[in-house]
């Protein structure tokens, strides 16, 4: 379900753009597979039936207008409700759109619903959303990858032609290539974070799925860009530069054999088009998921401090103090992982444990100015999305140290801000592999180039 | 007991005047019914996330500059991690390690300068508020505001000097518009440190700090009590704990609030949603160029060029709106001394008197230098002219017109006197006969009766010349 089939269709008056929310609800109902944790039903329709009078006219306001988009539900769209996937805003509705779900609606998106989570995107499974785990419709056993799953799941299943993520430390590339669909990770600051409920704000970015590159940078155009509520963001440009060398490692430690043969086929087929590959080392590979664990979990302690239960959000009639309300608001309101990470992110800024956050710091500074080197000699980086095939439903959420290590082949991007996208690579043993382009900071639109020419090659 | 030697510094919050809040569009304004000038960003709903009001920056370049202070060419934003029902996203958004400036200090009139270490931009919290069911209420309307925190080093010897420095303060905040200063509206709140030690040379002892000071009195008195109250702690063989103490205003007394907070339960961190601030020198100077005269430069020029006492013009001085109406008053008045008591004693009073300020008088700078020279010219006394004052205040009417119509013309006219001083004397035909018979201390009550019936126009010498040949 891709944006040229859904325009055709509805152009050539084989269905409407309601008729198409039809077929999707349906679908959705049908299926099964929580991937929604609140359909957004009025507006979805309301905004079709205004699509589909402009497309009868030829008068679209963009190539998304009457193009089903769904949403993660940590993202604000007005007078709706927005869970995290935690308990402690299961029944909270934003007063206010964010950025994105604005522009989209500007340009005649239809938002179908709000996507399961991992509770306030901690998580690389959805198993720690509150409303319940999504089933990836490739083999209902494996997770859909997190912390994203249902935006993935959304797409895979057809649900809606494309979904915007949040990206801190992998949470789009990671499902999407649990899901097998496409997902990008732009820069830090080149699309607005405004309404995107903050994990790790100086690491969260707003990442888009869909079925084919072309899609998803059709969304990234019309998301991206400067806005006067968030002032992290900055306009970008196409830059003229050599496109064709990439770097690729030879020997990445802990990969999975599956995914190493398919990731050697893969940088084959490069090499066999004008491609030259080179291959290169990325120090602080395996310490980048240690450092971007203390930043991460530093910033959400603070994000996280809102939730207090006095303004909005779980409430408690209990409570005789001031402390009371909030241990019991948050002991009930918020999940294990989350715990965990708000108690670590703690730790790590109190007293003399700011060391460690400082010299967490002081890394990441150093990983961004060896990427910088690294990028002197290569135009892109491939390299898989993840170490292991997609895991089983249960296998990790008890093991909070091997789950967190999903992450450890995409939050280098996070922290060193460079933009990637996961691509669809083929299946081992039936299971879903997925590849990552990597480009220099605020090189998005020449990465999107070039991976639509990539996934070319590849999908031949 | 005066063994011990107190060490005082100051932090002194100041809300700064910009239309609307720090990190959003909404209102500042003082007073509006609670919870109506928010936004999901002051209320820190979910997603939302700040970003600068640029007035702001330019008011604390501004107030900087004012206080001799350094402007760093770069400077970020912090947050501040506790948890409290009034600060709605469980941290404040304030400068920490980077402050917008530095370095600065304010001279006392003794010479002696209280230096400043840091003046950084914060934002404002909520307020609670406690009903009389018990019931504690909030109100987010300042969430948001934006302050500035002008803090010292610990300079301060006593309570007079910290007094000094915040009059000094306010003076300077005032001058530059950066904000009205008005304590009882909480747009300036001071908490001073503490710490008292036995020889100059020990180690600075343990410091409290008071909060709560409304007033400046109150930092004074407020001050006072907790040196003493550490010395008798001390001499008791007791210890100072650090304590955050509260001011009680009824019994000008201050008590124990909690334990005081270190840097490190704060949990401080750079700022994400912020990029730093980048202020270029030529923005800086920029805002130099738009310091207008300060207090203490006016106070020099006036006694210089007025040639006028010291004490008259630190009154004068007191409000930027007064100093300027003064010196559009003394146009082109010789008798400058005479004009400015005139002017600090009368025009004051009145104002005092009627509760207005200076720019809410009915009559202008113009006019006030037209009554001056009238003054000046003798046309009429001193004591004519504090009523023709008045009579500007309720009708605005030029002096000139006044005098006329009311016929205040001093007279000098001898035969004019002399009627008056006969009807004085028939009038009173008892005391006339009694100053006959030798009292002649009645003749100040003849002076009294003959200038009450002439309204003050009569020339008292004349007066006294005539009633002495036909008494």
């Amino acid at each position: 379900m891709n944006i040229k089939k859904i325009k055709s269709d509805i152009n050539n008056r084989v269905n409407k753009a309601e008729e198409i929310l039809d077929i999707i609800y349906n679908r959705i109902n049908d299926d099964n597979l929580n991937d929604y944790i609140t359909l957004t039903k009025n507006h979805a329709y309301q905004s079709a039936e205004n699509s589909q009078k402009r497309i009868s006219k030829n008068a679209d306001l963009s190539l998304i207008d009457g193009i089903p988009v769904s949403l993660k539900d940590n993202f604000s769209l007005i007078n709706s409700r927005m869970t995290c996937g935690s308990r402690i805003l299961e029944d909270y509705i934003s007063p206010y759109n964010s950025t994105v779900a604005e522009r989209i609606i500007n340009k005649g998106g239809l938002i179908v619903g709000k996507t399961n989570l991992d509770e306030f995107a901690m998580g690389s499974s959805t198993e720690t959303s509150y409303f319940g785990h999504s089933v990836n419709p490739i083999d209902a056993s494996i997770v859909p990858g997190g912390s994203s799953g249902g935006s993935a799941v959304s797409v895979k299943a057809q649900h809606a032609a494309l979904s915007v993520g949040s990206d801190t430390g992998g949470s789009v590339r990671q499902p999407a290539a649990c899901c097998s669909v496409v997902g990008f990770k732009p820069s830090y600051g080149v699309v607005s974070r405004y309404g995107l409920t903050s994990f790790s704000s100086s690491l969260d970015t707003v990442g888009i799925m869909g079925n084919n590159v072309h899609d998803t940078n059709t969304l990234f155009d019309i998301i991206r860009g400067t806005d006067k509520y968030d002032s992290t963001v900055i306009d970008i440009e196409k830059k003229n530069m050599d496109n064709k060398i990439i770097g690729y490692i030879e020997n990445i430690e802990g990969l999975c054999p599956n995914i190493a043969a398919i990731y050697r086929k893969k940088i084959e087929q490069l090499q066999s088009s004008d491609y030259k590959c080179i291959p290169i080392e990325i120090p602080y590979l395996m310490e980048s998921i240690a450092i971007y664990q203390i930043i991460s979990m530093c910033e959400a302690s603070s994000n996280l401090a809102r939730y207090d239960g006095i303004k909005y959000g779980l409430q408690t009639e209990e409570a005789r103090s001031m402390f009371e309300i909030y241990s019991k608001v948050r002991g009930k309101g918020f999940g294990k992982e989350v715990k965990r990470r708000i108690m670590t992110g703690t730790y790590f800024l109190s007293y003399d444990n700011a060391k460690y956050y400082l010299m967490s710091l002081e890394m990441r500074k150093k990983l961004y100015t060896v990427m910088k080197g690294i990028f002197n000699s290569v135009s892109y980086i491939v390299i898989p999305t993840t170490m292991k095939l997609p895991f089983k439903i249960g296998e990790r959420i008890d093991d909070p140290l091997k789950m967190h290590m999903s992450d450890s082949l995409t939050a280098f991007c996070n922290l060193a801000n460079l933009p990637a996208i996961s691509l669809p690579a083929g299946y081992s043993d039936n299971l879903p592999v997925g590849i990552q382009v990597i480009a220099d900071s605020f090189n998005d639109i020449n990465l999107m180039e070039t991976a639509e020419y990539i996934e070319k090659i590849w999908g031949e | 007991m005066d063994k011990y030697i107190p060490t005082i510094g100051l932090e002194v919050h100041v809300q700064i005047k910009t239309v609307s809040k720090l990190f959003c569009r909404c209102s500042t304004q003082f007073g509006n019914e609670p919870n109506t000038s928010i936004c999901p960003i002051c209320m820190g709903m979910p997603g939302t996330m700040p970003s600068i009001n640029s007035k702001a920056i330019n008011l604390a370049v501004k107030a900087g500059l004012a206080l001799n202070c350094t402007i760093n060419n770069i400077s970020g934003f912090a947050r501040k991690n506790y948890f409290y029902p009034d600060l709605p996203k469980g941290y404040q958004i304030t400068q920490f390690q980077y402050p917008i400036a530095e370095h600065g200090y304010i001279e006392l009139d003794s010479g002696k300068k209280i230096r400043i270490n840091r003046l950084h931009i914060e934002e404002d919290t909520g307020k609670l508020i406690h009903d009389q069911d018990e019931n504690s209420l909030i109100d987010y309307n300042r969430s948001g505001v934006p302050l500035i925190e002008i803090v010292t080093e610990p300079d301060i010897d006593d309570e007079n000097e910290a007094y000094e420095y915040l009059q000094k303060l306010r003076l300077i905040i005032r001058y530059c518009d950066v904000s009205d200063a008005d304590m009882e509206k909480g747009q300036l709140r001071a908490e001073p440190n503490i710490s008292v030690r036995k020889h100059k040379g020990d180690p600075l002892g343990q410091k409290t700090e008071i909060k709560n000071l409304n007033s400046f009195r109150a930092v004074q008195k407020g001050i006072l009590y907790e040196i003493n109250r550490q010395q008798n702690e001390l001499e008791k063989g007791g210890s100072i704990e650090a304590e955050t103490m509260l001011y009680n205003e009824k019994n000008q007394s201050v008590i124990p609030m909690r334990k005081k907070e270190s840097a490190g339960d704060y949990r401080y961190f750079p700022e994400p949603d912020l990029p730093d601030l980048n202020i270029e020198d030529v923005y800086i100077e920029k805002i130099r160029a738009q310091i207008p005269e300060l207090p203490e430069a006016k106070k020099k020029r006036l006694i210089k060029e007025y040639e006028i006492r010291e004490q008259d013009a630190e009154t004068i001085i007191s409000s930027v709106q007064l100093a300027d109406y003064y010196e559009a008053a003394m146009n082109n008045i010789n008798d400058k001394q005479k004009a400015t008591n005139f002017f600090t004693k009368e025009l004051l009073a009145l104002l005092h008197k009627e509760n207005l300020k200076i720019n809410e008088l009915k009559f202008s700078e113009k006019q006030m230098n037209e009554l001056l020279k009238i003054i000046e010219e003798g046309t009429i006394n001193l004591n004519i002219a504090s009523s023709v004052l008045s009579k500007m205040s309720q009708t605005g009417k030029n002096p000139g017109q006044i005098i006329k119509e009311e016929g205040l013309e001093k007279t000098d006219n001898e035969s004019e006197i002399k009627v008056i001083v006969e009807r004085v004397i028939m009038d009173n035909g008892e005391e006339h006969d009694r100053y006959k018979n030798g009292e002649k201390k009645l003749m100040g009550f003849f002076v009294g009766q003959v200038m009450k019936m002439s309204k003050g126009k009569a020339d008292p010498q004349k007066v006294n010349k005539i009633l002495k040949e036909l008494l």
